[in-house]
């Protein structure tokens, strides 16, 4: 085939310049295209060029150079105009022989020199390096256009001037607004809030200032609400609680925010006065299991302890693993961090109780039933990206300080993996293999006992390692609101910024963390 | 030749449309008669079997045979119900599949019916033992009891000292023996096979088609059998139904749709098929009288070669071979009809 036969579909793409395109085309089919190829028609029409030719990636480029460039130059005007004030001032002062404030400017001065020719610069180093590395990609990025163009024809092709139309409109919208939001300081919060109040008051703002306030500065504050009543639950004579409104001191009206965070506290202030037997219900519960973790962990002496953990770790893992166990007890007890590990342990194992009493069933349902999968999922995505100091508030407004509110805090957080494995377990049970289950008589239970959930029994385990480590994370955090154990000491020392203390029961929580993954893992394969 | 046999197996004018609107398309259907591609586009649902109506009797190898998406698996579903029928009827030993509740299904599904699956399905957390005892153990009969069952049909499979190997240990085809063995287990009166052998090579499908047979034969039971595969089809069919599109376009024994295809659609199907073990000499011969008609007088008896009437093409083949006199059938000394060597030829290229 000749070189006209192929190069045919380049002109018909490209149109004018047709010559141009068929021969760089032609370059980089072949892989011929030198290292330094520049578009020049590209690099000078920069986002004009890109959008006579239907591009529309290219031109966000280039108009995203040139439009940077422009925003230094505009910082540049905003701070040579800063400089003639400053220099004004100076020359008043001079002429009133204040030397010594005249003086007191020179920095300043020198600052906004220094800012001006340094925007200055940039600005020409974009501009400059930004137009050659456009030129540069842009063949590059048309030829791929080009493969488009050839799977569908109606892709922009060729060099249509109407285009011009779309490319006026996305300037017209974007840079007067980009270029002059670079020549104004931006007013920051508080001034914008006094300006409103002004406004409110009747004053007369300048219409810049004004909009100044609402595009150029933060989201602005659309509407202000009226401060609602105060409310408290305070104790009656007789010990009961009950609702008291007050109206509020400050008249100031406030914004949306401080009005949603007032009832939410409101709500959760209603529910510890008059529900606190909810609470204090859950809060049993985990006691008596807390309790009865802590007598095994801590109340076993620590020559019977660790021996148990050794053997088990032989048992589950073989030697490698219980020499290693060996080792990081090792650490643990030369520290000093003996009864703080099994402490942490306690929450750890109480933690993982309530996540895998609470996941196990809930992962079958997420796993069986699409309408538990739509309830169920949006809530576990919540509870997994909530910071969890977040929840560390309502669990002490609810729980007070304390361990059970640490194991809530870690269960909210260490739960989701739970969920998620065991019903991705259920769901990967091969359909098949459920239908001969079915075909051989088996009831729900059956199905569920005998196929679906030893089938689904590997990944509910890495569902229940997850959830241990999980834990192990959160220990510090629970730390903070009094759940003791080794993220105390983390606490301690960061509070203290005693760097060696904090190191060393840092290494203390990783190696526990370790020690227990590798134990379950491995008894997990075999 | 009327079968005598009792039916087992009874499906009357059975439907089965997917979708949402399933019962909408087919009161329509019923109404109007409207074709599948209008059900599909009208209601956006998809007919998987078009009224089907067949009866298997006991101890017979029913094969069902179609190319994917033909709605044999689906069909044979319908008899333990892992799909329901939007319409139609499906009755085993009388009584009407539909008609039993949760619990009496089950019982059914455990006592009455085993089942083959293509792709085995065996539970890879249990012993070949505790699979093949899966249905009794959902029946809650005792471990030994279970364990007695199981080896008895281990035994059976030829698959002695593999109970207490897992699944995955064992080669294709022995899990589909392991496979056949649970189907076996709490000794079924039906059985239903989708596909058993398809994903096995073909030597091992072949010894495993003849184990079966011969099983099927001695425990005297009740096959409906799935394939894609014409050659297994008539290797293994005491009838075969040919479905299209979820129809059944011919039942007929095997000598039947090879002889007799129904449309065009069969035709190409069994164009390939050596008809050598498929046609016999009754369907092939001219009577004497008809014969002596056409041709002149049929030479003396005893110096032609002579076959019976059930003999099949093969035979008839080695007997005329290096003769040039024609062969006579015989049946109770006498001779019924002649098989020339053309009439032979026309018939092996499926010309009768």
């Amino acid at each position: 085939m000749s070189d006209e036969n192929i190069t045919g579909p380049f002109h018909e793409f490209a149109d004018k310049s047709g010559d141009y395109y068929a021969k760089t085309f032609l370059k980089i089919q072949k892989n011929e295209l030198p290292k330094a190829h520049i578009n020049i028609a590209a690099a000078l029409g920069s986002f004009i060029w890109a959008s006579l030719r239907g591009n529309w990636l290219l031109f966000w480029i280039a108009f995203v150079v040139d439009l940077v460039t422009l925003v230094y130059l505009g910082s540049a005007y905003k701070f040579n105009k800063s400089l003639a004030g400053v220099l004004e001032e100076v020359a008043k002062y001079t002429a009133d022989g204040n030397t010594a404030a005249a003086s007191n400017k020179t920095l300043l001065i020198e600052r906004y020199e220094n800012w001006t020719s340094s925007s200055i610069m940039t600005a020409i180093v974009i501009f400059i390096a930004g137009r050659i590395i456009f030129g540069w990609l842009a063949d590059k990025i048309y030829y791929r256009q080009y493969n488009t163009w050839r799977v569908d024809h109606t892709k922009p092709s060729g060099l249509k001037t109407n285009r011009l139309v779309m490319m006026t409109v996305v300037l017209a919208l974007i840079a007067p607004l980009m270029i002059y939001r670079s020549t104004q300081f931006a007013p920051d919060a508080r001034t914008c809030i006094k300006q409103d109040r002004a406004v409110v008051a009747g004053k007369d703002v300048s219409f810049q200032d004004r909009f100044n306030c609402k595009v150029i500065s933060d989201f602005p504050t659309l509407f202000w609400i009226d401060r609602p009543d105060k409310v408290t639950f305070p104790r009656a004579e007789d010990g009961t609680r009950f609702i008291k409104r007050e109206e509020a001191t400050n008249k100031r009206p406030i914004n949306l925010h401080t009005y949603v965070s007032g009832k939410i506290e409101n709500v959760v202030g209603y529910l510890t006065a008059f529900h606190s037997y909810l609470f204090d219900g859950i809060k049993n519960v985990l006691q008596t299991l807390l309790n009865a973790l802590e007598a095994v962990f801590v109340g076993t002496p620590w020559p019977i302890m660790m021996g148990a953990l050794l053997a088990i770790a032989y048992y589950a893992a073989g030697v490698r693993i219980a020499s290693f166990v060996g080792l990081s007890l090792g650490y643990l007890a030369f520290f000093g961090f003996w009864i703080t590990a099994m402490e942490t342990l306690t929450l750890v194992a109480s933690a993982t109780c309530v996540a895998i009493v609470i996941g196990l069933p809930l992962g079958i349902w997420v796993g069986k039933s699409k309408r538990g999968k739509a309830i169920v999922t949006p809530i576990l995505d919540m509870m997994q990206t909530i910071p969890s100091f977040v929840y560390l508030l309502p669990a002490i407004a609810f729980f007070g300080i304390g361990v059970v509110p640490g194991i809530l805090a870690t269960v909210t957080f260490a739960m989701p993996p739970m969920v998620r494995l065991t019903s991705l377990g259920i769901q990967h049970v091969p359909e098949s293999t459920k239908e001969a289950a079915l075909a051989f008589g088996a009831n729900p239970r059956q199905l569920l006992t005998k196929v679906e959930l030893p089938l689904a029994m590997p990944s509910i385990m890495a569902g229940v390692n997850q959830v241990v480590m999980m834990s192990l994370s959160m220990v510090v955090v629970a730390a903070l609101i009094g759940a003791g154990g080794m993220g105390f000491l983390v606490t301690d020392a960061l509070a203290r910024t005693d760097t060696g203390k904090g190191i060393l029961a840092g290494v203390g929580i990783a190696l526990l963390a370790m020690m227990i993954d590798r134990v379950v893992q491995k008894a997990n394969k075999q | 030749m009327s079968d005598q046999r009792r039916v087992v197996v009874e499906a009357n004018n059975v439907w089965k449309i997917f979708g949402d609107r399933a019962d909408e398309a087919m009161a329509e259907v019923q109404k109007s008669n409207i074709s599948k591609a209008e059900v599909l586009e009208r209601y956006e649902c998809v007919v998987g079997v078009k009224d089907v109506s067949m009866s298997v009797r006991e101890g017979e190898v029913f094969c069902i045979m179609g190319l994917s998406g033909s709605g044999k698996s689906t069909l044979v579903r319908h008899v333990n119900r892992l799909i329901e029928p939007t319409s139609g009827t499906i009755e085993i030993n009388g009584t009407d599949v539909g008609s039993l509740n949760p619990e009496e299904l089950r019982a059914m599904r455990a006592d009455q019916i085993g089942m083959v699956f293509q792709n085995m399905a065996l539970l890879p957390h249990r012993t070949v033992r505790d699979n093949i005892a899966f249905s009794l153990e959902l029946r809650n009969v005792d471990a030994f009891r279970r364990a007695q069952a199981a080896d008895a049909v281990i035994e059976r499979v030829t698959l002695q000292g593999y109970g207490d190997r897992y699944p995955s240990e064992l080669s294709g085809g022995m899990q589909q023996r392991v496979g056949l063995a649970r189907a076996l287990a709490a000794d079924p009166e039906i059985l239903l096979m989708d596909e058993p052998f398809s994903a096995l090579d073909p030597l091992i499908r072949r010894g495993l088609q003849d184990e079966f047979l011969a099983l099927s034969k001695e425990m005297n039971k009740t096959t409906l059998f799935i394939t894609h595969d014409l050659d297994e089809a008539i290797r293994m069919g005491s009838r075969i139904a040919i479905m299209k599109d979820g129809e059944i376009v011919q039942t007929g024994t095997p000598e039947d749709i090879v002889t007799n295809p129904a449309d065009e659609y069969v035709a190409d199907f069994v164009q390939g098929i050596s008809k050598l073990k498929l046609v016999f000499a009754h369907t092939v011969m001219v009577p004497v009288a008809k014969y002596e008609k056409d041709h002149k007088k049929l030479p003396a008896i005893k110096n032609c070669p002579q076959a019976g009437p059930e003999d099949d093409l093969d035979t008839l083949l080695t007997k005329v071979v290096d003769q040039d006199k024609p062969l006579i059938i015989m049946d109770d000394g006498k001779p019924v009809g002649v098989v020339t060597k053309d009439a032979l030829l026309h018939a092996i290229k499926g010309e009768t």
